[in-house]
């Protein structure tokens, strides 16, 4: 899985921008499948990607489209996608957002993730060991009714005021 | 039609009408500028009345990005805003970074151009499909990283991008700025004040079309070549710890950090407010433009407050300049004006000018309605700071800049702002930096580095200086010979970065774009031949263009100078020490070069 640490993030989109140019040689955020946010009000930036969480809200998908690979991947068929955005809704961090008739979520580029590659900072790693990612049970309470782009907001902050109490301890 | 690169379209918008209409970029019309600073420029020199109100709706504010903005190419983060300044009434333009401009480029607008004025505070949401006239009379007040906020919110997406003005603009504080991405800055030159005069808010962008590029592999090689030069580069270290505060040093060690108003370039207490302090003391984390590896922008905390920034001429406005040496009283300044959205040169050239005229008597507090202050006089500053962004009381006066201040004093008094064409001076002493001295003289919005950012003149290469500049002397920043040529080809490549759009911390200072590399990142880019004569052409031409708009605007050959002080003046302590400008000497070899008669 692909594993973050905001602590190193500095907002570039690095990751984002070349995540979306290998898939499709254009660039453009919302062909990415990491979506980058920077919350200006508080200095956190940091990548939002799919965690390969434990509950795999996904799956919930009605026409059978999407499956998990050997490495803990999202595989989406998008033959038989419909388009109907249940996975969509069912994420609660929005690591999986359509548009223009397409599915976007991380696969993990087939291993060898374009994201990490281009990451100056080490803010993003691959653990191909690592197949099952953290329960996002708490988070799927709080994002009913929200937007992919709400909810990356939600779970971004979240993440970003534990990191800011690192900041304010006196030795850090 | 612009099928690379360019989003191929621009966008007008009338606020008196409410009404905006989109047309087709002109191929034939864009070539020759590129984009960004160019392309606003050229946009302004055919539809601006030179004789419009700056702050009147018939002024034209344009924002504009380039064709490589917000693609691979490292550091390709700017946007220019362009108008008639209000402070200085000639061209007036400002840059920035961080995110909007790659945002903008993904609503296919190469090219926005605002006239008109709004009946009620509005701000503009920007998709491909064209703008939504947002009232907001419920922002009036808002500080930046608020009215993003607000916006986001409203729309319930956190990928909009917004550049907005404070409550400065709102006052029409003619050195007010517009702030993008809660700390990147078009700070010069007033361009809030004409936002905040056409009750413009905030311009908000949210794009989903796609970037193309002619040639992807070829252009991605150019790029990795580029991010290879910048990697590897001898301050990559420097500038990724410190970004441009690394300055606060470097300019102290030789000399010419403006201390007390320009009075002195030696600050004697400068590690207590140096880059090294910053990044030691009080640095949580890098921040970054879009797509950028250099990473030069840092967060930081101090107790009771925390923000990105500052940059080196914001920290050294609020040190060195106004004999200041408490570090943090600095950020709280930098977090405040830039949230105010007001400039931080400008702000500290009429305070500074009032302390050095009030300390030499030539200024009496009766003058000012009472004010009397000094160097160093930290509630002082942070009052009188706070009365200009409200031009409350004697702010008012302050609130229209230091050269109109002047204007009611004695010639002694008058001769000690420091400014060139109305604009206020950066931080860096010229008469120890000779080719910078040349820049501020003839740069085409005032005292200003970045037109040219010679910052070739620092690096010692005097090989390389008799190559490019034909005399080893262009690398000696204490001597006047080869300047106007380094300034003539600096102008340029500046002019190239900023029509790119990227950052010339990278494309300039660590001399990273020439006329080979970009005529490829151009090519491949594009799809539109550029061969490197043609650029050395057009950016020739463009530099005329500038010219021939401000001589539209009324500016003579006499405003080509520098302050009496550092043509008079020499300094009296450190490496610079007993040194002075021969202005005169270079203009007339600059302007010799341009073949400019008048």
């Amino acid at each position: 899985m692909i594993k973050v640490d905001i602590s190193k993030c500095t907002g570039c989109k690095k990751c984002e921008t070349i995540c979306a140019f290998f898939r499709s040689g254009k660039v453009n955020r919302r062909l990415a499948r990491m979506k980058v946010l920077n919350l200006y009000e508080t200095g956190v930036d940091g990548p939002v990607v799919c965690l390969q969480c434990q509950e795999r809200y996904c799956l919930s998908c009605p026409e059978d489209a999407i499956k998990v690979g050997s490495y803990g991947q999202i595989i989406v068929s998008q033959t038989r996608c419909t388009l109907c955005g249940v996975c969509e809704k069912a994420c609660p961090i929005g690591a999986i957002e359509m548009f223009k008739e397409i599915v976007f979520v991380c696969d993990l580029c087939g291993g060898r993730p374009k994201c990490v590659e281009a990451c100056t900072e080490g803010a993003i790693a691959y653990e191909p060991g690592e197949k099952e990612g953290p329960s996002l049970a708490a988070f799927k309470k709080e994002t009913k009714k929200m937007n992919p782009s709400q909810k990356r907001q939600l779970y971004l902050k979240k993440l970003g005021s534990e990191l800011r109490e690192i900041w304010r301890r006196p030795d850090a | 039609m612009l099928k690379y690169g360019y989003g191929g379209r621009i966008l007008r918008v009338d606020l008196t009408q409410r009404k905006y209409s989109i047309e087709d970029l002109d191929p034939s019309w864009v070539r020759p500028v590129i984009g960004g600073r160019a392309a606003n420029t050229k946009r302004l020199f055919e539809e601006l009345d030179p004789g419009c109100d700056p702050l009147g709706p018939d002024n034209i504010l344009i924002f504009g990005i380039g064709p490589l903005t917000g693609s691979l190419l490292t550091a390709s983060a700017y946007y220019t805003v362009t108008a008639k300044s209000p402070l200085t009434g000639i061209l007036g333009d400002s840059a920035a970074g961080g995110q909007f401009a790659a945002e903008m480029k993904l609503t296919g607008f190469d090219q926005v151009i605002i006239t008109g004025k709004a009946d009620t505070l509005v701000y503009l949401l920007i998709t491909e499909s064209g703008v939504e006239f947002v009232d907001c009379p419920e922002y009036k007040g808002k500080i930046i990283t608020e009215t993003t906020e607000a916006i986001r919110r409203e729309r319930n997406d956190y990928s909009i991008q917004v550049a907005a003005i404070g409550p400065a603009g709102e006052n029409l504080v003619l050195f007010s700025s517009i702030v993008s991405s809660g700390n990147r800055v078009n700070g010069r030159a007033g361009m809030g004040a004409v936002m905040g005069s056409k009750n413009l808010k905030a311009v908000a962008v949210m794009g989903s079309l796609s970037l193309d590029v002619a040639d992807p592999l070829a252009f991605l090689s150019e790029v990795e070549k580029i991010d290879k030069a910048i990697l590897s580069h001898d301050e990559y270290q420097k500038r990724y710890q410190m970004g441009t505060t690394m300055l606060m040093k470097d300019l102290n060690n030789i000399g010419i950090l403006p201390t007390r108003h320009f009075q002195e370039g030696v600050c004697k207490y400068v590690d207590e407010i140096s880059g090294q302090k910053l990044a030691r003391t009080y640095k949580v984390k890098n921040k970054s433009c879009f797509n950028c590896n250099v990473h030069c922008s840092r967060y930081y905390m101090v107790d009771d407050h925390e923000a990105e920034g500052p940059e080196f001429e914001t920290l050294c406005s609020f040190t060195s300049r106004l004999g200041n040496r408490d570090l943090p009283f600095a950020l709280e300044m930098s977090q405040y004006l830039n949230q105010m959205g007001m400039d931080s040169l400008s702000t500290a050239e009429v305070i500074g000018w009032i302390m050095e005229c009030q300390e030499k008597g030539l200024v009496r507090p009766d003058d000012l309605d009472g004010l009397s202050i000094t160097w160093g006089e930290k509630e002082k500053i942070r009052e009188v700071v706070d009365m200009i962004v409200f031009r409350r009381g004697i702010g008012d006066r302050l609130a229209n800049g230091a050269t109109k201040l002047s204007e009611g004093f004695s010639k002694e008094a008058k001769k000690l702002v420091m400014q060139v064409k109305g604009l206020d001076m950066i931080c860096g002493d010229p008469r120890g930096i000779k080719a910078y001295g040349l820049t501020y003289a003839v740069a085409s919005r005032g005292a200003d580095h970045l037109r040219a950012e010679p910052y070739f003149e620092l690096t010692n290469r005097k090989e390389e200086a008799k190559k490019r500049f034909g005399t080893e002397k262009a690398a000696d920043r204490l001597l006047e010979e080869g300047k106007a040529a380094l300034v003539t080809y600096s102008e340029k490549i500046a002019l190239i970065t900023d029509s790119l759009t990227m950052c010339k911390n990278v494309g300039l200072c660590m001399d990273i774009l020439n006329f080979e590399n970009v005529s490829s990142l151009l090519r491949y880019g594009t799809g539109v031949d550029y061969s490197p004569d043609y650029l050395r052409k057009i950016t020739a031409d463009l530099i005329d263009l500038e010219h021939e708009l401000n001589k539209k605007l009324g500016v003579n050959r006499e405003d080509d100078t520098l302050p009496e002080r550092f043509q008079n003046e020499p300094l009296t302590e450190g490496p610079t020490k007993g040194s002075t400008v021969d202005i005169k000497r270079m203009v007339d070899e600059y302007r010799k070069i341009h073949k400019w008669e008048d």
